[in-house]
């Protein structure tokens, strides 16, 4: 028996790797070897510049030297499967050939449960907690301040902010949805149950758009210009229809000035959310105009950070992991936002309307308790990243 | 009408990418014109085997079906060996 000292690279990344060296823009080559299908439905997506290659495993088992001859020998390589085992079987045979590869652990479904928690804001006040689900370019925040939580659009998996919330020694007071989502299952009714706090969503959105059936779910209505005390902290609701008649925005404001502003699917970092998705596209828009171009702006000024719910592309953070701009940059960066008349916004809006998910009409029932899924259809129905956004 | 088959590989319990692989392993077993019947639990072989045949040189999917064993799914798949 011989021992060598060569050393060995890992041949294994777990998820949260994955997303730190994604963040980190670091030269990383995607083999995604699902079947072709699969591959169109969802990918990993990181910054633009991701290179990504779909060769399906079952390409290296029927030739395997065509197919090892299609990846590139020079870079490194992570191989991603639906659990594991194809992408182990590949990276196995890359090796082999002399390439340097790993593996993804658990497959495209643990990246996509990843969760990322990070700080946004963390001072005398309190902090700004951003937890983020970035497979789905989803984004939720927490506001906790003196021993008092507050849990804005809240993801699926509910323990994350559970768990945040005691490592800060906080009690979860008040759960905020900016609207009935479409693109993914509220944590909200949930987290009213397990903590006691009041789930809070507007009054228009505990209707169904399509089916016009009541919610069955427990809440309470939010006014336009109510306000809530978290901590130091005000929050103040600002109705914002227009992505969905019932949508409002949080402008949390600290004692020295600084405000945040939590704008669910109203507008995003370089985008905002489409009228379209309650099926009265052409209705809501005039209404979404009135929204960005007369309603916000009384409420905020340029140095408010703007904290969306979703990005359509990691390039949308501040270079590290973090969604959030102030609203000044977000004016100049946001080609969505350029001042229009009414009518040229309609076009404009009407002109770049992406694909209508057909389970987003199901997920609004989800939300509302209309209908009840199995862990493994809340899945199903959160398969891929969101499509909120207008097409850009 | 069922379908006719040769010989038959029993993959149930097996993970992605074994059906596969002992399938391709089965299928160069059998003289040309044979069917293969592969029994497998792992649902992804469905589209997989789909995928897979469009590539492969000398087989052709004759048929799939989805039968329930002890409340289970099992997904039934007819490989021809073609050339």
């Amino acid at each position: 028996m011989t021992t060598t000292n060569v050393p060995t690279t890992a041949t294994t990344r777990t998820a949260a790797e994955l997303y730190a060296a994604l963040i980190q823009s670091q030269p990383l080559f995607i083999l995604d070897v699902r079947n072709e299908e699969d591959f169109a439905r969802w990918r990993v997506e990181g910054r633009a510049a991701l290179e990504t290659l779909n060769i399906p495993y079952f390409e290296f088992i029927e030739d395997e030297a065509a197919a090892v001859a299609r990846v590139p020998r020079d870079r490194d390589i992570l191989v991603v499967c639906a659990k594991e085992g194809s992408s182990e079987y590949v990276a196995d045979i890359l090796r082999n050939h002399g390439l340097n590869a790993a593996h993804l652990e658990g497959g495209i479904v643990t990246w996509g449960n990843l969760y990322d928690v990070r700080d946004i804001a963390d001072n005398a006040a309190g902090r700004i907690v951003q937890i983020a689900r970035p497979a789905r370019g989803d984004v939720s925040f927490m506001i906790i301040s003196d021993g008092q939580a507050a849990i804005i659009d809240p993801l699926r998996h509910t323990n994350y902010y559970l768990e945040t919330a005691r490592q800060a020694g906080a009690s979860v007071t008040h759960i905020f949805d900016t609207h009935v989502h479409a693109d993914h299952i509220s944590g909200g009714p949930a987290l009213a149950q397990a903590t006691g706090a009041p789930y809070y969503v507007h009054a228009y959105d505990a209707i169904h758009p399509i089916d016009m059936l009541p919610a069955q779910m427990p809440y309470e209505h939010l006014q336009d210009g109510q306000t809530f005390t978290v901590g130091q902290y005000s929050v103040k609701v600002i109705w914002f229809p227009g992505h969905t008649l019932g949508q409002v925005n949080y402008l949390a404001t600290a004692p020295d000035g600084q405000s945040y502003l939590f704008t669910g699917d109203g507008i995003f970092l370089k985008s905002f959310g489409r009228p379209d998705l309650g099926g009265k596209g052409e209705t809501w828009t005039p209404i979404l105009y009135e929204s960005i171009y007369e309603r916000l702006p009384q409420h905020i000024d340029d140095s408010t950070v703007i904290l969306p719910s979703h990005f359509s592309l990691l390039d949308e953070d501040d270079g590290q992991g973090r969604f959030a701009a102030p609203y000044g940059q977000v004016r100049r960066q946001n080609d969505a936002l350029v001042p229009r008349s009414k009518e040229e916004f309609t076009a404009y809006v009407l002109g770049n309307l992406p694909v209508f998910p057909p389970q987003y009409v199901e997920i609004k029932r989800v939300n509302i308790g209309l209908v009840h899924p199995t862990e493994e259809q809340a899945g199903e129905l959160e398969l891929g990243r969101n499509i909120c956004a207008l097409s850009q | 009408m069922a379908t006719e088959f040769d010989q038959t590989l029993d993959v149930k319990g097996a993970k992605c990418p074994m059906p596969l692989v002992k399938s391709r392993k089965a299928i160069n077993d059998l003289t040309v014109g044979q069917t293969l019947r592969v029994l497998a639990t792992d649902r992804g072989s469905v589209a997989d085997f789909q995928g897979w045949v469009k590539t492969a040189k000398n087989i052709e999917l004759v048929a799939q079906e989805t039968v329930q064993e002890n409340g289970t799914d099992l997904y039934v798949h007819y490989l021809k060996r073609t050339s």
